[in-house]
């Protein structure tokens, strides 16, 4: 008789879920502190506090810099088969 | 010549099938994307449509696991292929007609299983892959998007929720902008490939290709092509509605309702598992929602989507096998098929008009 969990691919399957996971949230998170940043940037530069502008336009380059790595890297993956 | 003209039915049927495919499916590529105000309804179509045409040459592992994976190659004709493609289509349009949620997806495989079966019997379906790379993934991927896009909608008021709304929802729309054709994108890549995947399989079928070929890139344009025009046909329809079907839900749920759904269908169509992309779109849709408030769910839906789990594959594989049990009845020449393909046109016209005096049908999926 057939078992399900011995005809299941487990591996690719955690894979999946694994990968779904961290892309998924991971882009969430990674543009919602973009987005964090730069509203913060342009409260901080119409205040005039220039070291907080400097962090906050950081953190929002880093953080679209992570959204576009995992794009791209996901893409890539996909593409080199 | 017979084979030959059998083979044509079945690529036309096929492309027919992936035009259908993704004329169904506009609405749950676009719809949050429109529905959050991130794109005009026209911009939106016409970007979903260009992406769905990409992302069909992104990828070739889900083809591989509908042309190897499913039925046993050798023991099947370009007839079987047929008449597995009729079944889906008319499951597909019955449960338009009635308005209820269906898989593209499920429907092929099953109309596909249902003819072999009824062609050479049971030992020719791969139960291990059926299984393994079809019922498991379909149980699994719309459970894991609304788990991603509820945890991505927690996190994302978690940081931004003291902002100002005004900048947030700005922001997020241009996330959409990106995440949607991320959405485009994968549903490209996972849809398209089944057509692929049954055309190379008829091509096996027929002696055209040996067992062990791969998709020519014949069938991945055209595949494209079909797929992409029946995103931008479908879409039009969509515009028309526009305003009282979609989901009302907030830029930054879009957002991770999208992302979530284009994570899910891409890792898995990265590892060979053909999915419902309707049901995995769903999941990251109710998620977003549940992420807010979870009485803002549809859960109606969710028992309509286990309802299609449960109906889709055996109703499919069963108009599969009759559709296969015709087309013997005219020989194991090309009349059975020209004849069973000249019902399949008659009855979705009949069907089309129908529907048409009777008024649109309720939204499925």
């Amino acid at each position: 008789m057939l078992s399900i969990a011995s005809i299941v691919d487990w591996e690719a399957l955690l894979q999946t879920v694994a990968a779904s996971v961290v892309a998924g949230v991971g882009v969430a998170i990674a543009f919602s502190v973009a987005i964090y940043g730069a509203t913060r940037f342009a409260e901080a530069r119409r205040m005039g506090a220039s070291l907080v502008t400097v962090g906050a336009a950081a953190l929002t380059v880093v953080a679209l810099g992570a959204c576009l790595a995992a794009i791209t890297g996901g893409i890539l993956v996909m593409t080199s088969g | 010549m017979g084979d030959d003209i059998v083979l044509v039915i079945v690529v036309v049927t096929a492309l027919g099938f992936d035009f259908t495919n993704g004329f169904h499916d506009t609405a749950n590529v676009v719809a949050t994307s429109i529905s959050t105000k991130a794109m005009s309804p026209r911009l939106a179509v016409g970007y979903a449509a260009v992406l769905n045409f990409a992302g069909a040459f992104i990828s070739l592992e889900v083809a591989a696991t509908v042309a190897d994976d499913v039925v046993e190659q050798g023991a099947i004709t370009p007839t079987v292929v047929f008449a597995g493609l009729i079944g889906a289509i008319s499951w597909n349009l019955v449960t338009w007609y009635y308005g209820l949620p269906s898989s593209s997806s499920h429907a092929l495989i099953g109309g596909v299983i249902g003819s072999t079966v009824a062609a050479v019997g049971t030992g020719a379906v791969i139960v291990d892959g059926v299984v393994g790379d079809v019922l498991v993934p379909a149980v699994v991927a719309p459970i894991v998007a609304f788990v991603v896009g509820a945890l991505g909608i927690v996190l994302a008021y978690r940081i931004v929720g003291r902002l100002r709304p005004g900048a947030v929802t700005r922001g997020y729309r241009l996330g959409q902008m990106v995440s949607g054709g991320l959405l485009a994108l994968a549903h490209g890549t996972n849809d398209a490939q089944k057509t692929m995947g049954v055309i190379t399989l008829a091509l096996i079928a027929n002696g055209t290709l040996s067992e062990d070929a791969g998709v020519p890139f014949w069938v991945v344009v055209a595949a494209a092509t079909a797929i992409a025009f029946g995103t931008y046909s479908g879409g039009w329809r969509i515009i028309r509605t526009m305003g009282t079907r979609i989901i009302k839900m907030d830029a930054a749920q879009g957002f991770s309702a999208q992302g979530a759904g284009a994570a899910v269908i891409m890792a898995s169509s990265h590892f060979g598992f053909p999915l419902s992309t309707t049901q995995v779109i769903s999941g990251g849709v109710m998620g977003a929602g549940a992420g807010k408030r979870v009485s803002a769910v549809r859960w109606g839906v969710a028992g309509n989507i286990v309802v299609a789990w449960l109906l889709t594959i055996p109703s499919a594989a069963a108009i599969g096998a009759l559709a296969y049990g015709v087309t013997r009845i005219f020989g194991t020449g090309a009349v059975g098929p020209v004849v069973v393909a000249a019902g399949a046109v008659a009855l979705i016209a009949v069907t089309f008009a129908r529907r048409a005096r009777q008024g649109a049908p309720v939204p499925a999926g």
